[in-house]
């Protein structure tokens, strides 16, 4: 009898064990077919170097290198509300139509606003005319279509570095950063541009470990051989030319 | 630097993903519970009194003065406050006998304190005079779940508007 015993304590043990190691195999995979699918995250991870490879000098950036950063909005309603507006680190993109009254361009625009002009992905879309101090209340009011939303604030112009009216730009809640802008003669011309500016953001590139791990090894690479971010190399052909057999040393990386 | 809202003797410095805004209304404020009991609103010749609105979300342009129009738009994790000044003759009124800007709990909020019950929503109303001026507080929470972790966020936001006396 304790025989039995001890033959069926000593085979449920290796059962066990071998249950144990299956269940391991498996959360290895699992977490292997996770980094593959680039993290936890839901949003791509900052742009960062390596730790011994310094930062480019006036270049240093949260989101997207190529765009300028974005502002919250400050300003008035027609109807004297005092407004302040979210367009940095919010769930929403923003589409901000910089129009003024009197600018023959911004008439589409205003039509567009009066038929109820149809915001791609659930964007908000805020209008945003100059002060009192640079345009009328008065002209707005009546060109202003009852339920939109318009802003007053000659800051965020400046701000936003707006070169003109009419003009266009989309931001990016989660970055609060400018990831579309341009002019038109309506919504409808500049639909393309702000579609794709909505879009991309829901169409996450999706890096897999081992591009990252090339990646750092190329820099690890360029460091050793005294290369760092912004040096000159690896942008241009060097000053003095170089021989044909390494023509390609200078090309852009 | 976050954002501030300021005017008609109410200020606040916005917390992260906070918008506001403020506007002034000549007639007479009527509580959520008022509301629901009547359709007049309007009372022309009232004194202007200032209404805040507050939000962690996008406010759209057209609300009412307890949130219509805004709130329908809120998820779960979404909160709206509106801070609605009433006139002077409310003063030395049982009903505004609190004083100060209160803290809040989770267990104070409730889906039939709403003005408008909307699934999942939970609501709160307090009336307070704070600076010799007489409010009702009203905060709708997007979800009655998570009351406990939005409560939190209400109070800070709270704890930074601050009242001119009259």
């Amino acid at each position: 009898m304790i025989a039995l015993v001890t033959v069926e304590t000593v085979v449920l043990v290796i059962l066990s064990v071998l249950v144990v190691g299956l269940l391991r195999g498996y959360a290895t995979v699992l977490s292997r077919l996770h980094e593959l699918d680039s993290g936890s995250g839901s949003a791509a991870p900052p742009f960062r170097t390596i730790p011994e490879v310094p930062e480019p000098v006036q270049q240093r950036i949260e989101g997207r290198a190529e765009w300028a950063p974005a502002h919250d909005i400050e300003g008035v309603s027609l109807t004297g509300e005092i407004i302040s507006a979210r367009t940095v680190g919010v769930e929403h993109d923003t589409v901000l139509a910089f129009l003024t009254s009197g600018c023959e361009g911004c008439a589409g625009f205003w039509q567009e606003l009066e038929k109820d002009w149809a915001v791609p992905g659930g964007s908000r879309v805020l209008v945003v005319a100059k002060g009192p101090e640079h345009d009328s209340p008065e002209q707005l009011a009546g060109l202003c279509p009852p339920g939109v939303d318009l802003v007053m604030s000659s800051q965020a112009w400046t701000d936003f570095g707006v070169p003109g009216s009419p003009y266009v730009m989309v931001v990016d809640g989660r970055t609060g950063r400018v990831k579309g802008e341009g002019s038109g003669q309506s919504f409808s011309q500049v639909g393309g541009l702000i579609a794709q500016a909505v879009g991309d953001s829901r169409r996450r590139i999706v890096k897999p470990a081992a591009d990252r791990e090339r990646e750092e090894d190329v820099d690890r690479a360029l460091l050793a051989a005294g290369i760092t971010p912004a040096d000159p190399s690896l942008y241009g052909t060097l000053p003095d030319g170089p021989s044909t057999s390494d023509a390609g040393a200078g090309r852009p990386r | 630097m976050t954002p501030r809202l300021s005017g008609h003797g109410l200020d606040i410095q916005l917390p992260a993903r906070w918008e506001g805004r403020i506007y002034q209304r000549t007639a007479p404020a009527v509580s959520p519970a008022t509301a629901a009991r009547t359709a007049a609103i309007n009372s022309p010749g009232g004194q202007p009194h200032p209404v805040m609105h507050l939000a962690n979300f996008a406010l759209p342009a057209s609300r009412g003065d307890f949130g219509t129009g805004a709130v329908e738009t809120m998820g779960p994790q979404h909160i709206f406050v509106a801070v609605v000044e009433y006139a002077a003759d409310c003063l030395d009124t049982a009903l505004y006998a609190p004083r100060g800007i209160p803290t809040l709990t989770a267990a104070q909020f409730n889906p039939n304190g709403l003005q408008r019950r909307i699934v999942g929503q939970s609501g709160f109303q307090h009336f307070f005079t704070e600076g010799g001026r007489p409010f009702c507080l009203y905060v709708v929470l997007g979800s009655h779940r998570h009351a406990a972790a939005l409560c939190g966020e209400v109070n800070t936001v709270l704890g930074r508007l601050e009242v001119v006396p009259a």
